[in-house]
């Protein structure tokens, strides 16, 4: 089917992108294209949410309290509370949890001690530390530093990554 | 349960290993031969060796049903799956140099950036960068 044919019967859009996959539009990028309009038109939410996820990864072993993000970004507390998590689906507190028990799996990794690993991502306490790190990673974080010491000996190959 | 392995349908195995781990940078976890045609056969990320294997396996030889689908995701433009990466342009830059074909090119949808390619092994393969 060519373009006039197309042209002369616009229904049949969907089968056409479909058979000229990969040349002009397929259905994914008219689904990319869709999902844009319906979820993402709004520039200045996305660009404020996008800036707010940057801040805490850049900040996250400082106090990134829900305050200093909002008034950074001149919204009030909940308003932001609700932008940060229509767009990731996580609350900007959730975010930052996450992303420091990740950063403390590298020092852990690295052979930093539990209590310098927890000062170092932000934590408070070795004893919040420890309670948020085995509910989020099923260990407990000298339970997982010491597996990760046993996997990398027994692993062959894999024992350049703790050297 | 643990995640441990996750599949992708490739039309080669062989062809398909060299893929990954050539141009994807991808490493050869296991290797098993089941049969003189099939293989048991994954990679991991070299950034996460010890992470979830990605099994290629050979279902569009072996079960129709496997090809049809496929197929019609593929033509369709939509990926079978994704994977993370830092930097989509330099990923996408990297990986066009190694004269991979993208339908979709780096694209910033709200919060994440995204692009399509083609694996040459029957399915599209999105790269997708949380922004």
């Amino acid at each position: 089917m060519g373009l006039p044919g197309f042209l002369r019967r616009p229904w049949n859009s969907v089968r056409f992108s479909i058979l000229k996959a990969g040349t002009v539009m397929n259905l994914y990028k008219r689904e990319i294209e869709r999902i844009k309009r319906v979820c993402y038109s709004n520039d200045r939410q996305i660009a404020t949410v996008i800036a707010a996820r940057n801040f805490i990864l850049n900040n996250f072993a400082a106090a990134c309290s829900l305050e200093t993000l909002s008034s950074r970004h001149f919204t009030s507390k909940f308003h932001f509370l609700r932008l940060f998590k229509k767009y990731y689906g996580l609350t900007p507190k959730q975010y930052l949890t996450m992303k420091r028990i990740e950063e403390s799996k590298r020092y852990l990794k690295a052979g930093v001690s539990v209590a310098a690993t927890c000062y170092r991502v932000g934590f408070d306490t070795p004893s919040s530390f420890s309670t948020l790190f085995r509910s989020r990673t099923g260990f407990s974080p000298l339970e997982f530093q010491k597996k990760q010491f046993s996997q990398s000996q027994s692993a062959p190959g894999s024992g350049t990554c703790c050297q | 349960m643990k995640v441990k392995v996750i599949g992708i349908p490739v039309q080669d195995q062989s062809k398909a290993l060299a893929f990954y781990t050539d141009k994807l940078g991808f490493i050869k976890k296991h290797d098993v031969p089941l049969d003189e045609r099939n293989r048991w056969l994954t990679v991991v990320s070299k950034e996460e060796q010890e992470g979830t294997e990605i099994l290629l396996e050979p279902s569009p030889q072996n079960f129709e049903p496997a090809k049809v689908y496929q197929k019609a995701l593929f033509e369709a433009g939509i990926p079978y799956t994704q994977f993370n990466v830092d930097d989509v342009q330099a990923e996408f830059d990297r990986l066009r140099e190694l004269g991979l074909e993208f339908s979709v090119e780096p694209t910033e949808m709200g919060t994440v950036k995204i692009a399509v390619f083609d694996d040459t092994c029957g399915n599209n393969i999105q790269i997708v960068q949380l922004l």
